[in-house]
């Protein structure tokens, strides 16, 4: 449900890169989501269409790539990916992930509550004026 | 310009940049303002319902004789909560969240560029009621406090590491339901400190204002004057 923010966040990135570098288009956007965000892809890049309307980016694909929860268990040490429930309940009160093996909640986060704009792919073309 | 064609002479610009870090740095803009105009500024976090509006009007109702408040809320449920703090004779800045479940950076930038900074001592920000992303999402303030109600059951505060990690202060609300709910507040705040030993934990009863001198102590806010005393060193008494 903070995807709203999110998209803002990241339409403002790319546009603000794209804009360092003189890009004139941007083609590409790659962008990592962990599941622990609980920011839902479909509804992400909606928003990001939306707020990249108008600009240089108005055309990019998207691309999303969904990173699992990794974590280690500090009490039994088990090391791996850890389901997190698709409910937007996770919005008003928090996921607490446990062990697939012993049920333990102390869990060290290695990967999965990330937000991440990896790349943007540019083009320096100018479109042929039609005017 | 150069001239022009279509063909693909595209190139790709690797950013890495994680939006927790660009949020952060959100926050830190928002500390420098608040700082440039002297500001102080404080946020409540917890989940909805926990009490944070309440505590907010108590707090108001005290220190608004020696303090220029400001208010920013940040709270899904619409403008009742706004005006109930509107009531105790502050400002109030309502943010639209716009569907989000939490106040960022750059929406509480925003709040601030509708205040007049300079006549402002004291900036409670009462952050979305949800208990992920707070914690992931700092808006810029120079106390957070950390409000758990006993009506969410005697393990709260061990589940919210982070959140818990993050506050200066842990309001542990709603002490009168404690029998009724069985959650022994002690215990609670034994696990709120064992998550986090340098916090001050403070049982409340928001609603009957008990505990608030308290949590104003715990913030440093005891005896601040606008302008003379200033913040007191004065650490409050524990739960
Ligand atoms: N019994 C009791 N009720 C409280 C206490 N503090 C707040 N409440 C009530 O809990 C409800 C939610 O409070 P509110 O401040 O709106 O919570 P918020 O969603 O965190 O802002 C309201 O009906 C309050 O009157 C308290 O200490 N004890
Ligand atoms: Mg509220
Ligand atoms: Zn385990």
């Amino acid at each position: 449900m903070h995807d709203v923010a999110a998209a803002q966040q990241i339409a403002a990135t790319v546009l603000q890169t794209a804009n360092e570098q003189e890009a004139e288009l941007v083609r590409r956007i790659e962008i990592a989501l962990g599941a622990m965000t609980m920011i839902d892809a479909e509804q992400l890049e909606f928003w990001l269409k939306q707020g990249l309307r108008g600009t240089v980016a108005d055309d990019a694909t998207i691309v999303i790539e969904q990173m699992p929860l990794r974590a280690r268990c500090r009490s039994c040490k088990y090391e791996g990916e850890i389901e997190v429930p698709d409910d937007p309940i996770y919005h008003l009160m928090p996921f607490v992930p446990t062990c697939p093996e012993c049920g333990a909640d102390q869990l060290e986060v290695l990967g999965g509550a990330e937000c991440v704009v990896r790349s943007i792919r540019v083009s320096d073309a100018e479109i042929a004026d039609e005017a | 310009m150069s001239d022009s064609n279509l063909s693909d002479n595209s190139r790709d610009i690797i950013i890495d940049v994680d939006l927790h870090r660009r949020t952060s740095e959100l926050a830190d803009e928002n500390l420098s303002l608040l700082d440039e105009h002297g500001v102080t500024a404080m946020d409540v976090l917890g989940s909805v319902g926990s009490g944070k509006t309440t505590l907010i009007g108590q707090i108001v109702r005290r220190l608004r004789d020696r303090l220029s408040i400001a208010v920013i809320a940040g709270d899904i449920t619409t403008r009742i909560d706004a005006d109930r703090i509107e009531r105790e004779g502050v400002p109030v800045i309502q943010i639209q969240t716009g569907g989000a479940c939490h106040l960022d950076g750059e929406l509480v930038r925003r709040g601030l560029e509708r205040l007049d900074l300079d006549a402002v001592d004291l900036l409670i920000v009462e952050n979305v009621g949800n208990l992920i992303c707070p914690a992931a999402f700092p808006v810029g303030s120079h106390r957070r406090v950390v409000l758990l109600s006993v009506t969410e059951g005697p393990y709260m505060a061990v589940k919210h590491p982070i959140m818990v990690r993050q506050a200066d202060v842990a309001g542990i609300n709603k002490i009168d339901l404690a029998d009724a709910m069985e959650v022994d507040v002690a215990k609670l705040a034994e696990d709120v400190r064992s998550v986090h030993p340098e916090i001050e934990v403070v049982a409340t009863n928001a609603r009957a204002g008990e505990g608030i001198d308290e949590v104003i102590a715990a913030l440093g806010l005891s005896g601040a004057n606008s302008g003379s005393d200033g913040p007191t060193e004065n650490e409050g008494r524990d739960a």
